[in-house]
């Protein structure tokens, strides 16, 4: 009886989450030029159209893809001195360090694409595709940041005791023994700047310009100026991505740990 | 097919040892002590390792027997003090300058890395070519019997395997001291004890320096030449497996070391006054008479008799612990509480409210400094 | 040994720090900046250091001749819609994740992975989907004309009550632009994170617990509400706080959703920006104000919780 109403209630909620999505899915299967759910006319037209044909498109999404890829590298290379440091010496200025690179993850976004604009204006580089790129490196280092800290801190430290007493110094420990036991952990902050990046609206949304604009916001135009069932192939491609790469990372890293979930368990 | 290593003890096994280098390589400390801010983590320590000897560290947790094996490795440097290795000064060397192969409690495998390249790391990164350190590493997985497990993964061993790679993997570097932290903490108790006999025969062929720390004593008797008993940061006692056990120096180290009667008394001329009964003891050490001391005895060196015969002591039983080849008889005496060790049978021989006179043989007495309650609790 | 790093490492040391400043702090401190300058008619802006800014947040730029309280509106509004969704999703989320962290390690997984990609979902697409569902030409309102739930509200009497709560237009229900399209759909959008954030915590709780008090005579529901919540009491409010802090800054849903007058300040701050109105600084003061706020209600709510817990 409480097995049932638990199960009941964990699929309502899986309902309550899937149902936009799925909407959002199968808008992109209208037919004509509007959308529609459930879709009126179903046609592969509108996949065509984003992948191939429509200009507007391609280019936006070539832009996400560039300042995704790009920014969770720069984020990525970034936050690999600052969890090294924090972790071989958690002073005082490595502390202060970490939390100040977390502070544009932590606060409202608006707030950060704000002074990003101001930022970017006065070097005169605002819309610059390069601009977007480093802003979100910015944005997302807390991601790497965190995903590191926490694989270095599961490191058993006596693997270094044992390279020191086999003549490894420091910096070879460091190529031998951490870097290779750390890359899960910096493919998933990797990857989890990748999708946040991909998704992200609000600070491109005020430092990109008419030259360059991303996916999120090229949808967000035409959500003020009108559906078209195309926007929906967006959000498809999206999803799947964000699909795929979390599963890689639960295939291939600890998720629960990576989530902070009890070790043991 | 492979080249064995040199079996006997004193000839080369690796081309950095040839034989007159060997006599000259004990390991000396001086003076070293550790502090930790206020807190002393080793007290002036100065110890011989003899060449080619195995040495156990023994004392219970946080008796800084890790802190100096870890100083000598060179992953802690002292605060005081010098660490000489054939004549020189190494004190202030790093442990990847020193290159002791050391064996860590969690034996602390790199994961990422297979059995073999595990075994020839130290070869890896010293530049050695990959032909020798492949062959070298087959030499050494073949040393403690895992020949055929080099391309596992670290994952797939059990325990005692670990530990035998782990061991593998420090003597690659054919290291001139080689260092075991608690190296059987982390294994079934019915493994230790065959592990700890393949250890000490590994070592004697090898011949090569061997520090071992260790809380067990059992290990410590069933593997080295020499023991250190070590509390609080002090250096108790350093001798033979016999001499500690046989000869303790205090009573720190009786308790420690096996089970003992300790019984306090004041020292008389031929030996200790005990709750009232005079006790001869030859071997009264230097106590001048009038002065308190501890009398040491091992229960298995105590005779229960049903009369009263001299050097022994009335008693009346407590308990009885049969442990099946033997029995430990607890006794309520004038003198204290004391234990005797009597063979175990069938019958029940013994029983609680039973009287007996508790022989003390003079032969097998002790006195010792009188003990302090801070003893009792570490034992 | 290396204490005396060399001079390069330690340059390198120094530019890469600047650098990460530079980058993480800068735009904050600009914002901060130019929120004390001044708007030039016709141009730019300048450099200054005058509150009229923020004089005009409060009381309007034409005080004391005349007062308006428009954008101290929009901060209410920001605060208000962000509290309610946050606090709805966190009450609708801890039963949930309590469930799913009771389930094996590998179903937890598939359910992480689902819920870390519907998180990573893009405003955007939210509000499109959601759109796509409120909005009165398809979605729920179509439906509920075509399978006559319409009348049948309307025969019960319901349909007026809707009205009231201005769900409803003369003819159908209505939804777009509601307060009630706009918090749901916030609370759609924060619910993932609700679910990562309530996970380790929860995760956590040892069976053992749970079976003591079950031994006990405590049914699942007595335990939850008397052992797991005063656990996790703590966490609780601090998803809630992280949530709000998050939905500060939502756009996409108060531009589709929320109607005109009712607006946040995230909308405002972009007009001033990058908008229409174009008033760099005055939008830097809204966007400092929006901070300060937030750090108000994180500050309050952490005294209450410490003095709740002694």
């Amino acid at each position: 009886m409480g097995m049932l109403l638990s199960r009941v209630f964990m699929g309502l909620m899986a309902v309550w989450i899937i149902v936009p999505i799925l909407v959002v899915c199968a808008a992109a299967l209208n037919g004509g030029r509007t959308m529609f759910f459930p879709p009126e006319d179903p046609t592969f037209a509108r996949f065509v159209e984003f992948f191939v044909t429509e200009e507007v498109w391609i280019r936006s999404l070539r832009n996400s893809m560039i300042i995704a890829l790009g920014s969770a590298a720069l984020a990525v290379i970034a936050a690999w001195p600052i969890a090294y440091w924090l972790w071989r010496k958690a002073d005082g200025v490595s502390k202060v360090l970490a939390g100040l690179a977390s502070m544009p993850f932590a606060l409202p976004p608006i707030v950060f694409g704000v002074g990003l604009v101001f930022f970017w204006g006065f070097s005169g580089s605002l819309g610059n595709i390069w601009s977007g790129i480093i802003s979100h490196a910015a944005l997302f280092m807390a991601l790497p940041l965190t995903t590191l800290s926490i694989g270095l801190q599961s490191l058993d430290r006596s693997h270094l005791d044992a390279a020191a007493t086999m003549g490894a110094s420091e910096a070879t420990a460091f190529r031998t023994i951490i870097l290779p036991q750390m890359l899960p952990f910096t493919a998933s902050g990797f990857f989890f700047a990748v999708v946040l990046s991909f998704n992200e609206f609000i600070v491109v949304f005020f430092v990109s310009a008419s030259a360059y604009s991303t996916v999120t916001v090229q949808i967000f135009n035409s959500l003020r100026n009108g559906f078209t069932p195309t926007m929906a192939v967006g959000a498809i491609t999206f999803i799947t991505t964000s699909i795929i790469i979390f599963s890689l990372i639960a295939r291939f890293g600890n998720l629960p740990q990576l989530l902070g979930a009890d070790k043991s368990k | 097919m492979m080249k064995p290593l040199s079996p006997k003890p004193g000839t080369a096994w690796s081309p950095k040892a040839d034989q007159s280098f060997l006599h000259m390589s004990d390991l000396i400390l001086k003076n070293i002590r550790k502090a930790y801010g206020h807190v002393t983590a080793v007290e002036n320590a100065n110890l011989t390792f003899e060449s080619g000897k195995l040495t156990a560290l023994l004392g219970p947790s946080g008796c800084g027997k890790t802190t100096l094996l870890r100083m000598i490795a060179g992953l802690e440097m002292p605060t005081s003090g010098d660490i000489i290795l054939g004549g020189e000064n190494i004190a202030s060397k790093s442990a990847e300058q020193r290159k002791f192969g050391m064996v860590f409690q969690s034996f602390a495998l790199f994961p990422h890395l297979n059995v073999a390249r595990n075994v020839s790391y130290s070869l890896r990164i010293a530049g050695v070519d990959a032909t020798t350190r492949r062959a070298k590493a087959q030499e050494l997985l073949e040393l403690v019997q895992l020949g055929d497990k080099g391309q596992r993964k670290i994952g797939q061993l059990s325990g005692g395997q670990r530990q035998r790679v782990a061991i593998a993997r420090a003597l690659a570097q054919e290291p001139e001291v080689f260092l075991l932290d608690e190296p059987m903490s982390a294994l079934d108790a019915q493994l230790r004890g065959d592990l700890q006999m393949q250890l000490r025969l590994l070592q004697q062929k090898l011949g090569i320096t061997t520090i071992v720390v260790t809380h067990d004593q059992r290990e410590a008797m069933t593997m080295a030449d020499q023991i250190v008993v070590m509390s609080h940061g002090r250096i108790e006692q350093i001798g033979t497996p016999q001499e500690i056990y046989h000869k303790p120096a205090n009573s720190f180290v009786a308790n420690f070391i096996g089970n003992a009667n300790l019984l306090d008394g004041i020292a008389t001329a031929t030996g200790i006054r005990v709750g009232g009964t005079e006790i001869a003891v030859s071997d009264r050490g230097s106590f001048a008479a009038g002065q308190a001391v501890t009398l040491f005895c091992r229960p298995e060196a105590v005779a229960l008799h049903d009369t009263e015969i001299p050097n022994s002591v009335p008693g009346t039983v407590t308990f009885v612990r049969d442990e099946g080849p033997a029995r430990e008889i607890h006794l309520d005496t004038p003198a204290g509480h004391m234990t005797a060790e009597i063979p175990g049978s069938f019958e029940a021989t013994v029983k609680i409210g039973d009287r007996f006179h508790a022989e003390l043989p003079d032969g097998l007495l002790h006195l010792l400094p009188e003990r302090s309650h801070d003893d009792e609790e570490a034992a | 040994m290396s204490k005396a790093a060399a001079l390069p490492t330690r340059l390198a040391k120094v530019a890469y720090i600047g650098a990460v400043l530079a980058m993480c702090i800068t735009p904050f401190l600009l914002v901060f900046a130019i929120s004390f300058g001044e708007k030039i008619e016709g141009a730019a802006w300048v450099w200054g250091f005058q509150f009229d800014n923020y004089k005009r947040f409060f009381v309007g730029a034409d005080y004391p001749n005349s007062i308006s309280f428009l954008y101290l509106k929009f901060l209410w509004y920001s605060l208000y819609y962000a509290m309610i969704a946050s606090i709805l999703a966190v009450a609708t989320c801890f039963p949930f994740v309590w469930l799913m962290t009771r389930l094996s390690r590998r179903a937890q997984t598939v359910w992480l992975v689902f819920f870390l990609a519907s998180l990573t979902l893009s405003e955007v697409f939210v509000v499109m989907g959601w759109d796509i569902l409120l909005s009165n030409r398809s979605g729920l309102p179509a439906l509920f004309k075509e399978t006559g739930l319409t009348d049948l509200l309307k025969e019960t009497g319901w349909f007026d009550v809707l009205r009231s709560w201005g769900l409803a237009s003369p003819r159908n229900v209505r939804f777009k632009p509601t307060e009630f399209a706009t918090i749901l759909t916030m609370t759609y959008l924060v619910w993932p994170y609700a679910v990562i954030l309530l996970y380790p915590p929860l995760s956590k709780i040892n069976n053992e617990i749970i079976e003591a008090a079950r031994t006990m005579g405590a049914g699942p529901v007595t335990v939850v509400r008397t052992v797991v919540l005063p656990m996790v009491r703590t966490p609780i409010v601090g998803t809630v706080l992280l949530l709000f802090v998050f939905l500060l800054g939502a756009y996409v849903t108060i531009a589709v959703f929320a109607a005109p007058e009712k607006h946040t300040l995230s909308i405002s701050v972009y007009e001033a920006v990058r908008g229409a109105t174009l008033n760099a600084p005055f939008g830097s003061a809204q966007a400092i104000i929006l901070l300060i706020a937030a750090a108000v209600v994180l500050v309050f709510s952490r005294m209450a919780l410490e003095r709740g817990e002694k």
